[in-house]
């Protein structure tokens, strides 16, 4: 009895100690990830805070302000910040529906269709897909210029450019369409669906969040470019996306008199990404991994 | 309801590789056709041809006389359940149900008389509104017949319908597919790879073997004369034992030599064999499980290595002098516990089997002797 006694104690001291060692583990992971986030929130808080000071325009050696306000926000509505946020948001709004339908068209192809050198075509995109974009832009520049569609007429010239290339983006879709089951498309075709009935009555609804994944990076894409943006207005005020115009109040001529604008822009340029972010993360999540596995 | 009528039917894959041949078979309205075979024989590829999933390389179907060759699916008239259910995870079974007619832009009022009475036959009215997920494989695929039911198609095809049951549920839902049968009274054409659903559910059943139909006939005529060797061991359970022996003939009467023994050839099979004037020589003996029975005295003398209790019968394993293996099936009724227990490994067993009963097929082409 009284060994039975002290092997059921022994067997709660180990029981008691791998408790304690994955409490001490899961308290040392807790603290490096607190402290990753801090130092990768640190940019962020700063720019907000910078954004809500008003005792000064020009960049300062510290981060809290001395005096808060709305005064940058108010400059930043009389500026041209209006006109350059509503570029991108158009251009944006445009080619995310349009990277959207090409994206999830030739994917669908892609998975259900069999056709003559679907593979190839499959490995050529990818081989393409591997040089940077950047490759293109002088002649997509050149293109665009005698189209017209450059500096003033930007809007319409950027979508193009980042439209263009859209089918080449099959990937993760393709993958998550080849989960779900073929019967389904023959259940429907059978039951006297069209292909593109099919599509839509059956296969995008099960396909939610490769859509809203499709949709979230077809907007990302252009809200943060740069490059292009810059490039194909050629500084123009009226092109510009938003970053190239926030870019422009960091040139050194601007920098004293923007610097807090240029800080409250990047907030209002933040918000809304964040906030589709945050509402649709399941969605994001599942679309990212929802090809790697079989379910 | 109508008829299907298969003409030189092949399918050849981009690989080249040729998964059905020459198919050709003339189904008749309302009958109930079974297509039984073992995996890649071709039967769920021909089922999927008549639906219109499938390309068809060369050969024509035809659906109440009309070439379907170049019809989509949805243009066939066809319903289909899948093995797997297909049923579609985001809508409810009701609107599973409804999607077709829906499709057909019939009117809402129709279309709940229609699915209501359809859940009321398959009893699933209290899952109407239930998603798929929700649902049991047996419930599933109840939903997935009503789906094709409503159609009220001219031909109803089911692609391995059951395979995804357990046994118990396969079992129910087999009768119930009978039943269904009799109140659709439409033209069935059925996959499976199962030899008793074949038999149970068929008026014709067609068994393939890479890709070319081995015989086309009742489930009776398929199990009494099968047409060769690959049929005679497909159909029934257990299989039926081939013995490698010689058939000697004596003036009319004609004799096989299993195993050094002499046994008569009699009954019909006897007068067939006279008839047809049949040739001695070597022959494959083909005698099914339950036709072997013990016997005390005389017999072939074989040793017991497995005895499986199957409830209503024993299934002995067992073998002759020169190891060829058997399989006998013995009614439990007939056995006293003594005999039972003294049916253990290792144990001597005398069987014997009479001549009426006996199969002959050909050693080089393996086809029926009694079948031109």
């Amino acid at each position: 009895m009284k060994k039975q006694e002290m092997e059921a104690q022994a067997a709660i001291k180990q029981h008691m100690g791998l408790k304690a060692s994955a409490r001490i583990s899961n308290t040392v992971i807790y603290v490096i990830l607190v402290l990753m986030s801090i130092i990768w929130l640190i940019p962020f808080i700063c720019i907000v805070l910078q954004s809500f000071r008003t005792e000064s325009t020009w960049s300062v050696g510290y981060i809290l302000p001395k005096q808060w306000g709305f005064q940058n926000y108010v400059d930043l509505w009389n500026s041209n910040f209006k006109r350059w946020y509503l570029n991108t948001f158009i251009i944006a709004l445009i080619v995310a529906a349009i990277q959207t339908i090409i994206v999830l068209c030739m994917s669908y192809t892609l998975s259900r269709f069999r056709f003559k050198l679907r593979k190839s075509l499959m490995k050529f995109m990818l081989i393409l897909g591997m040089f940077p974009g950047m490759l293109t832009m002088i002649i997509l520049y050149r293109v665009l210029k005698d189209l017209g569609l450059t500096e003033s007429h930007a809007v319409p010239g950027l979508v193009l450019v980042y439209v263009a290339s859209s089918g080449m983006g099959y990937y993760v879709s393709k993958g998550f369409f080849d989960t779900i089951p073929k019967s389904l498309d023959e259940a429907a075709r059978v039951d006297g669906a069209t292909r593109a009935q099919v599509l839509y009555k059956i296969i995008l609804p099960l396909a939610k969040p490769i859509v809203i994944y499709t949709i979230l990076t077809a907007f990302m894409a252009p809200w943060g470019d740069f490059v292009f943006a810059k490039y194909v207005s050629f500084e123009d005020p009226v092109g510009m996306n938003v970053a190239v115009g926030l870019w422009k109040w960091l040139t050194p001529d601007m920098i004293n008199q923007r610097y807090t604008m240029f800080c409250a822009g990047g907030v209002i340029v933040a918000v809304p990404v964040a906030v589709l972010f945050m509402c649709l993360q399941k969605y994001y999540v599942e679309g990212v991994t929802g090809g790697a596995v079989k379910g | 309801m109508a008829s299907v009528k298969l003409t030189k039917v092949k399918k050849i894959y981009d690989n080249k590789v040729v998964a059905v041949h020459d198919f050709d078979l003339d189904i008749k309205d309302k009958e109930f056709v079974v297509f039984v075979g073992p995996s890649g024989c071709g039967k769920s590829t021909t089922l999927r041809m008549i639906a219109g999933l499938e390309e068809i390389s060369e050969g024509t179907v035809e659906i109440d006389g009309v070439v379907v060759n170049d019809l989509q699916p949805k243009d066939r008239n066809i319903a289909m359940v899948f093995q797997n259910y297909a049923l579609y995870p985001h809508m409810t079974v009701y609107d599973n149900i409804a999607f077709s007619l829906r499709l057909q832009k019939m009117p809402e009022d129709l279309i709940y008389e229609k699915v209501t009475k359809a859940a009321e036959i398959l009893g699933i009215t209290e899952y109407l509104m239930r998603k798929p997920r929700a649902l049991s494989g047996g419930q599933r695929q109840r939903v997935a017949i009503g789906r094709a039911m409503v159609r009220e198609s001219k031909v109803f095809l089911m692609d391995e319908p059951l395979s995804n049951l357990d046994a118990k549920l396969r079992n129910q839902m087999r009768a119930e597919i009978i039943l269904l049968r009799q109140k659709l009274n439409t033209t069935f054409i059925y996959v499976t790879h199962d030899q008793t659903e074949a038999m149970t559910l068929a008026d014709r059943i067609v068994i393939m073997k890479d890709g070319f139909i081995m015989q086309v006939g009742t489930p009776a005529e398929c199990f009494d004369m099968p047409a060769n060797l690959f049929v005679a061991e497909f159909i029934g359970a257990p299989k039926m034992n081939i013995i490698k022996c010689e058939l000697l003939r004596e003036g009319d009467k004609y004799y096989v030599n299993p195993f050094g023994t002499k046994i008569e050839v009699t009954g019909e099979k006897g007068r067939e064999l006279a008839s047809r004037n049949v040739r001695a020589g070597k022959i494959l003996l083909g005698v099914r499980p339950e036709h072997i029975t013990l016997t005390q005295q005389g017999g072939i003398p074989t040793r017991l290595e497995v005895n499986e209790m199957m409830g209503s019968e024993l299934h002995l394993h067992v073998y002759t002098e020169d190891e060829t293996r058997l399989i006998v099936r013995v009614p439990t009724i007939g056995l006293t516990n003594e005999q039972r227990k003294s049916m253990v490994y290792g144990s001597a067993l005398n069987i014997t089997f009479e001549g009426k009963v006996m199969h002959f097929f050909d050693p080089e082409t393996e086809k029926n002797l009694l079948l031109d």
